[in-house]
């Protein structure tokens, strides 16, 4: 397994469409995506999931990728929220 | 007469058609073979995703590509592990499809339900309609098909769920009337789509009517009528016709350019106060939007926004105009709001004290600084300009333009992206600016006439003041000569010279400011196509003649009384 944590930057939090954008980015791979918050745990492959666990600006966010192609599917979610509204931690 | 929320504009009248989804009876019941219970919920999520293939595909043909994208969201959630997984987890434990189904999707609306945004509650009835579709396909029912309603009709229905609305056909559904449901639900987007009258969260409406009775929609104004009388029935017929006729008429100058019969090009472009406001813009055919104010960003909060909220606010609206101008305006604010977190104290005079760019200009590094740092930021994602609002003195554009290059420079160091010709003007609305012009011409890329202030400032009159409102009319020869000096002043420096205030849409104003050489009409977007319309049939040297007469008059009332007779003479 591998892991990375992540500071949410987006004032906005994680909301709709870039729920729904990391869910499409990471539901290719065949190893499960997980993530854990302070509040709330969930699963990243699903858009309600992501939505559910309501991750606000400020929040530290460690994804967990498991299986044969754990490290690109780490790579893809790193890929995603290292869009300057993310800080990599 | 019953009052709800104005969803879609126009008129309908017609007999209602009352419809009620069957309502689903979900049992717990015990289940021996789970596996063959996960296989027959397989099959209802199947058989649910082709009917929203289907749905799509109808309102494809029937709306278009964007209103078909809602039921793209569909299928993404009816593809959601976490949906399918939670479900099936559940049918795994015992539980049967159609019970699991009900708990999940609604823990899922629940969830959205409780989300402190309009566009997110949106997505509980989004949820709920996805989950009948599915425990109907469970049980075996067949869902309410609207498509074959006979023409005339009004439909009526406790609220509109997307795959009813699919099943429309825009020829034969004069109206709609819905108890619950807002201007943003997919039911009131859709109606505006299929340009079918609407109105929506009209409480208790169903209580009253049956199946047949005669019903105006007015979705213009948000009413509904149930068996009206016949003068009242009369009126709206007329009323309905002139709508009608009105946007027919209209829609003939949609994707046209705004040019006089004598080839002179100006913009007609939209005013708006928030992103929302777009809709409408890209509807009209707005060719650009020439005052975009940023007040909204500030109101109604505890804290200063962000450089990066800004930054995102700014970047969507240029994104959503796909390369066409839009000219945002500075923070304009001064004492007259309460804005608590800005520790603004109460001004004796707000309007001549300390507000707008005075106020910018001493708040930089809290205030002035991140918006245009923002601004600029966002000026690489679409085309942006920069507007100065109640400019006074030169010194105050030349700090103003001092603090954007020194910004460049920074987004320069810093290797972030931005426009680096981003255009730089000002708001034309004080007295001191428009005897100024000629210089300011010389030191910006564009004049914006904000007429509203412009005439409370060369009037010395308070607009909120009714004891004196005689005293504020645009067509008073002093706001007049104003702006036809202002416009000068523009076109011999070569520069854009718009106008954003109501004027900027008067019927009785529009000929003379084409006359005087205005540029670009800026306007709330419902005004933008009767502006265009006026602009395509007049020509700016005829009008010559008729701006010269106007501006031969010494008071506001014969320039008034003689546009007036000018309007009348052109129908």
């Amino acid at each position: 397994m591998v892991s990375a944590k992540v500071i949410i930057r987006d004032p906005m939090g994680i909301h709709l469409r870039p729920a729904g954008m990391l869910s499409n980015e990471v539901i290719r791979f065949q190893s499960s995506v997980t993530f854990q918050t302070g509040h709330s745990q969930g699963n990243a492959k699903s858009m309600l999931s992501v939505l559910g666990a309501k991750i606000r600006v400020g929040d530290e966010v460690t994804f967990f990728c498991e299986g044969p192609d754990e490290r690109a599917a780490l790579i893809a979610v790193m890929a995603f929220v290292d869009q300057d509204r993310y800080e990599c931690k | 007469m019953f009052k709800g929320v104005n969803a879609s504009a126009g008129i309908g009248i017609g007999k209602v058609a009352i419809v009620e989804e069957v309502k689903l009876v979900i049992e717990q019941k015990p289940v021996a073979d789970t596996a063959a219970e996960v296989a027959r919920f397989k099959v209802a999520l199947d058989k649910t995703m082709q009917d929203t293939e289907a749905m799509k595909a109808r309102l494809l043909e029937s709306v278009g590509e964007k209103e078909a994208e809602i039921m793209d969201g569909h299928m993404m959630i009816l593809n959601d592990p976490g949906l399918t997984m939670e479900i099936e987890g559940q049918i795994g434990a015992g539980v049967n499809a159609e019970m699991a189904t009900e708990t999940v999707c609604n823990m899922f609306a629940d969830m959205f339900a409780a989300m402190d945004n309009e566009m997110f509650q949106q997505r509980a009835t989004d949820v709920k309609d996805i989950k009948a579709r599915l425990q109907k396909n469970l049980l075996g029912i067949e869902s309410v098909d609207v498509s074959s309603l006979p023409a005339g009709t009004v439909l009526v229905a406790k609220d509109l769920t997307p795959s009813m609305t699919a099943g429309i056909n825009p020829k034969n559904i004069v109206g709609i009337v819905t108890e619950l449901g807002g201007k943003t639900s997919h039911s009131a987007i859709l109606a505006r789509a299929m340009e079918i009258p609407a109105v929506v969260a009209v409480s208790d409406f169903m209580k009253d009517i049956k199946d047949g009775d005669m019903v105006i929609v007015d979705g213009s104004e948000g009413v509904v009528y149930v068996n009206a009388n016949e003068a009242v029935t009369a009126e709206y017929t007329q009323k309905r016709d002139k709508y009608l006729k009105d946007k027919k008429e209209l829609e003939q100058y949609i994707g046209k350019p705004s040019v006089t019969k004598d080839g002179v090009h100006v913009e007609v472009v939209a005013n708006i106060g928030k992103p929302a406001d777009l809709e409408k813009v890209l509807q009209y055919d707005g060719e650009g939007v020439g005052l975009f104010r940023t007040e909204f960003l500030f109101m109604d909060r505890d804290a200063m926004p962000t450089e990066e909220e800004q930054f995102e606010a700014y970047k969507a609206v240029a994104e959503s105009l796909a390369g066409k101008p839009v000219i945002i305006r500075t923070l304009d604010i001064g004492g007259d709001k309460e804005i608590p977190y800005m520790g603004l104290a109460k001004d004796e005079n707000p309007f001549l004290g300390y507000r707008a760019i005075r106020l910018c200009l001493d708040r930089k590094d809290d205030i002035y600084k991140p918006q245009l740092r923002a601004l600029l930021r966002a000026s690489a994602y679409g085309d942006i300009k920069i507007m100065i609002p109640m400019v006074t003195c030169l010194d105050e554009v030349r700090e103003a333009k001092a603090l954007i290059e020194q910004i460049k420079m920074e987004l320069d160091r810093a290797s972030i992206a931005y426009n680096k010709d981003i255009k730089v003007g000002i708001m034309v609305e004080t007295a001191a600016a428009t005897l100024m012009a000629d210089v300011f011409a010389k030191e910006v890329d564009f004049f914006s006439i904000g007429t509203n202030d412009l005439t409370q400032y060369t009037m010395s009159c308070d607009r909120g003041n009714d004891k004196i409102a005689y005293l504020y009319s645009t067509f008073n020869p002093a706001v007049l000569r104003a702006i036809q000096r202002v416009c000068k002043c523009a076109n011999e420096a070569g520069i854009m010279v718009g106008m954003c205030g109501e004027a900027a849409s008067d019927p009785m104003m529009i000929p003379l400011l084409l006359a005087f050489g205005l540029n670009e009409f800026s306007m709330s977007a419902s005004a933008i196509l009767q502006a265009r319309k006026m602009i395509c049939n007049s020509s700016k040297e005829e009008l010559q003649a008729v701006a010269d007469k106007a501006m031969s008059f010494t008071t506001a009332k014969e320039v008034e009384e003689f546009m007036k007779e000018y309007v009348k003479s052109l129908q």
